[in-house]
């Protein structure tokens, strides 16, 4: 296997892989997100109540921390230390279109308060934080396209804050309940030092997102 | 040295004027956008909004040079940012201009009501952001900053971390949200929203308003001191505790204020304005984190009841509001207030102030858990 | 009642995306929030447009949900009671 540097997990809706090792699954689309959280989460039913978006970045974050081997909540330093930073293209469109449902017709108008929460894509780092109980930064940009140079010169400028150590940081889109695309990673200050280097990486795991 | 970032120009466009002047002249009077309705769309549970007129959108651009096909949240970000932009006198076409776009929902109204001769793919907040970067000519790549009703000031931070890589001389940063039936029905549907003006702080506040407002402030990088107002520091926090009620510690907005408590000079500090949305949860929560940061004495001032929560505008419009109050020696009165409501009795007024000082810090907190604070200081 | 009792377990494990509950798991006298179901804020909101939707019922203020979401019996009981659909 190729040396990447960075631990890295890519998900899309028929491919899941974990440092360039391809998880073996059955199903597909938001099924396929089910699976990988009974098969290898399992304790955190909230799971459930999530939408497309953050149940993807989720389950990424998830096997990535299991893939290093992170423990769950770590010192007080830790956690005031780790920020969260995701970007996406379509942000929360899939919530958005979910809950526009519930209030386009006049004769069925029942806004849904737990589709409407979701209507915010930095949502997804909430959840993220809650399950690790990570008190740092959390932020979700939102970019045209996934772009690796914008990307990594974001990150970088993150760590300009006095706490921050290490950065949880990826990309989330998702336009359609089985519809999604994920990767995450994580990233330590010294990745940052070249941020033409970080780019580069970046686009290795882009690609394999792709494959 | 770490190279100073000001804020050279700025603008807010909102039911109360077109610009910060106008704008800080009439809260300074106490008026309020803030009116009351009773249905809108499929909506037919009353609510009360400020909301800017759509013809002195659309008389402000005609004036401003604003052609084209946009939609009303890409001419609010429009008419609010060419002003900041011809103030400050840079060209925004320069590569060395970072554009920073903060909304929450953007074209979301689009999802229910297309426009003709608008692509479907508005509704992305890069796209629309794009739009804006074209009418100046800026050949960026689009960024929008996305974290809820936190977003504000957390694009105000990004740009001042962009500003200090040295990859760019100015930051246009730009910050709105329109008022549709998606946003007002969700709100209503947490039972978040007052039918009445909204009471921040107040023992008898009854929940939130919404608000559109478009605000802009254009900052620059300098390896020197001038005289202005500097963005000294910021920080953003997550409660980790819960996606949309706020932490019972409050646990994120006291780490914000404790990170830019540190470059603070506590003499200095004329006011916190805070985000008091007058919701039951939100106001305890934030009487909590100042206490526990020691902030109970300083005084604590909230805009909602001038403008409503204006989402995305929220943390730039309320900051520029913040340097007009400051150099006015002013504690602006915090609409809607009378008597205690939260544990903490924090130094909240219904009147207005004076105050000494030249720095404040602008507090805001929202769904997903998120938290953010700057600090502001003027510089003689 | 006992009919009514089944639809609505059934309905509050649909809307709340209770994935892995049986509508036998949910005992009819047990706190539907705190320990338990962990249900929380959100799920009381939805809990409320689910009265509405399916029973007509509409529930202005937040708080009343507290003593209606007391339990099952107590749920379905108010639901009998005001039901207007």
């Amino acid at each position: 296997m190729e040396s990447r540097g960075l631990d890295f997990v890519v998900l899309n809706q028929g491919f899941v892989s974990v440092n360039g090792r391809v998880l073996e699954h059955e199903a597909e689309g938001n099924a396929l997100l089910s699976e990988l959280y009974r098969g290898h989460i399992g304790d955190w039913p909230k799971f459930f109540k999530m939408d497309t978006l953050s149940k993807a970045g989720f389950v990424a974050t998830e096997l990535l921390l299991k893939e290093i081997g992170e423990p769950r909540c770590g010192s007080e330093e830790f956690i005031r230390s780790r920020a969260i930073v995701l970007f996406g293209s379509t942000a929360s469109l899939c919530a958005d279109r979910n809950y526009q449902e519930t209030i386009q017709d006049k004769d069925n108008y029942y806004p849904s308060p737990a589709l409407f929460v979701y209507t915010l894509p930095n949502i997804v780092t909430g959840e993220i934080a809650i399950r690790n109980h990570w008190r740092g930064e959390s932020s979700f940009y939102v970019l045209e396209t996934p772009d690796v140079e914008q990307m990594a010169f974001h990150l970088a400028c993150a760590f300009q804050d006095n706490d921050t150590e290490s950065i949880l940081a990826g990309w989330v889109d998702s336009t359609m309940n089985d519809d999604f695309q994920a990767f995450m990673t994580v990233i330590r200050k010294e990745d940052v030092a070249d941020v033409d280097r970080l780019a580069a990486q970046l686009q290795l795991i882009i690609n394999d997102l792709n494959n | 040295m770490a190279r100073v970032i000001r804020c050279i120009a700025d603008n807010v466009v909102s039911p109360l004027g077109t610009t910060s002047r106008a704008n800080y002249d009439k809260v300074r009077a106490g008026e309020s956008g803030l009116a009351r309705y009773e249905s809108m769309g499929n909506i037919s549970t009353p609510f009360v909004l400020s909301r800017v007129d759509r013809a002195v959108i659309d008389g402000l651009c005609a004036e401003l040079g604003i052609q084209g096909n946009y939609t009303f949240f890409e001419k609010f970000l429009l008419c609010s940012s060419v002003q900041a932009v011809r103030d400050a006198g840079i060209d925004a076409s320069s590569d060395r201009v970072l554009f920073i776009i903060s909304t929450t929902k953007g074209n979301v109204s689009l999802l229910g009501q297309p426009q003709e001769g608008v692509a479907d793919e508005r509704v992305l907040l890069a796209k629309a952001a794009r739009e804006v970067m074209q009418f100046y000519g800026n050949p960026g790549k689009p960024i929008v900053v996305c974290n809820a009703c936190i977003s504000g000031v957390c694009a105000q931070i990004e740009a001042m971390r962009a500003l200090r890589s040295g990859r760019y001389d100015y930051a246009v940063v730009i910050g709105a949200d329109e008022q549709s039936p998606f946003i007002i029905s969700g709100f209503l549907s947490f039972k978040a929203i007052s039918d009445e003006p909204c009471r921040p702080f107040d023992k008898d506040r009854k929940g939130l308003n919404l608000g559109e407002c478009a605000a802009t402030v254009v900052l620059e990088a300098s390896d020197n001191k001038k005289s202005g107002w500097e963005l000294v520091c910021g920080a953003i926090r997550n409660d980790a505790n819960h996606i949309s009620g706020p932490s019972r510690t409050g646990e994120g907005s006291y780490l914000c204020l404790m990170e830019v408590l540190k470059e603070c000079r506590r003499s200095e500090l004329a006011f916190v304005n805070v985000h008091g949305t007058a919701t039951a949860y939100n106001d305890e929560m934030e009487s909590i984190a100042l206490y526990r940061a020691g902030l109970i004495d300083v005084p604590v001032t909230g805009l909602k009841g001038y403008y409503g929560h204006t989402m995305g505008a929220a943390g730039i419009m309320e900051s520029i509001l913040s340097m007009y109050a400051v150099r006015d020696n002013t504690v602006l009165a915090t609409r809607g207030y009378s008597e205690q409501g939260t544990t903490y009795p924090v130094s909240v007024s219904g009147k207005t102030r004076e105050c000494k000082g030249s720095e404040f810090i602008k507090l805001l907190s929202g769904f997903g858990g998120s938290n953010a604070a700057l600090l502001y200081r003027f510089v003689e | 009642m006992e009919e009514l009792i089944l639809k609505l377990k059934q309905e509050i494990i649909e809307v709340l995306n209770l994935e892995d509950v049986k509508p036998e798991d949910i005992d009819n006298d047990a706190p539907l929030f705190g320990e338990g179901l962990g249900l929380d804020s959100i799920d009381a909101l939805e809990l409320i447009v689910l009265m509405e939707k399916n029973y007509g019922i509409k529930l202005q203020d937040p708080a009343k949900g507290k003593e209606i979401f007391k339990s099952i019996n107590v749920m379905a009981d108010f639901i009998q009671k005001n039901r207007t659909r």
